[in-house]
């Protein structure tokens, strides 16, 4: 769902670590724990590998030891801020089948791109790729459900000035929900740009209030291990 | 970023279809453990998982041995 989701969606070249979104049951964390023991994988921080944790949002990290994958960071979770429980994001995931028949489940791209909304400033431009990508794959076919995709989430004001010239109808029904639009059906770049880093700002912003009670509890996880 | 102002690399990259993004993905990521790169993760204070404790900037490129000796004056 993270870096190496993005590879396959074009916005990135390489990704250091695997991140899983895996849904909450006891059947999947025994998948899991017999995956992590093939890898030989053990927990690498806090907090501990515990359901209970996962479901208030925590991310658990492993680290591969096995001679062909050493090193390799897996990092699980089961719940996203803003996103969907994860029966909808299966529902609407995008699977890929390599030449071997292997599959690979991927956060749709929407999805994806909700997840990137972080206050890691590294994963600002991952949405821009991701969605400018998407445009330019599928432009020819602009669905309403494309179009709201791409009006909501293009983060280039030239992609979303045109965007708002090629769909003025849609654009003026998205205003209230994304008012820098209003910049885009003036063709506005300069004011667009300010708003562009606003909205940054307020995603940041209740993204570090998501994780700041998480945060505390990581604290309080780190002191325990090191009684 | 629009298309129109990608590099040459990142244009071809597009191009390809997700499995070959992903194949030479792992090509990409094989000479980067080649050359000693590291696969911990980048100190970033930003992060909500990271720990000023356990962080630090790592080796020179990733690899053990490399210490940076003179910097630029920038």
């Amino acid at each position: 769902m993270g870096g190496q989701a993005c590879v396959f969606y074009g916005a990135a070249q390489f990704s250091k670590d695997i991140d899983l979104a895996l849904l909450a049951e006891e059947e999947n964390y025994a998948r899991l724990r017999a995956a992590l023991d093939e890898l030989d994988a053990p927990r690498i921080a806090v907090p501990p590998f515990d359901p209970a944790a996962l479901e208030r949002g925590h991310a658990v990290h492993f680290r591969c030891q096995r001679a062909d994958v050493r090193g390799l960071r897996v990092d699980v979770m089961t719940r996203l801020r803003d996103l969907a429980p994860f029966p909808i994001l299966w529902d609407r995931r995008t699977t890929i089948t390599d030449e071997k028949g292997y599959q690979f489940d991927l956060l749709a791209v929407e999805d994806l791109v909700q997840a990137k909304k972080t206050q890691r400033m590294k994963d600002w431009p991952m949405i821009d790729a991701l969605v400018e990508n998407h445009f330019l794959a599928n432009a020819a076919t602009p669905t309403a459900e494309r179009v709201a995709f791409w009006l909501c989430e293009a983060r280039t004001p030239h992609r979303i000035i045109d965007l708002a010239q090629r769909f003025p109808a849609e654009t003026h029904a998205l205003l209230a929900a994304r008012p820098l639009l209003e910049h885009a059906l003036r063709a506005d770049a300069e004011a667009m740009r300010p708003a562009l880093d606003a909205e940054v700002r307020t995603e940041q912003e209740k993204d570090r209030a998501y994780w700041a009670p998480l945060k505390r509890e990581m604290e309080e996880f780190r002191r325990l291990e090191r009684l | 970023m629009l298309y129109e102002d990608l590099s040459d690399e990142w244009k071809e990259w597009i191009a390809l279809t997700p499995m070959e993004r992903f194949r030479q993905s792992e090509k990409i990521f094989a000479d980067y453990l080649a050359m000693g790169g590291s696969l911990d993760p980048d100190p970033d204070p930003t992060s909500p998982f990271y720990d000023p404790q356990t962080s630090s900037t790592g080796a020179a490129y990733g690899r053990a041995g490399l210490r940076v000796l003179r910097r630029g004056a920038v």
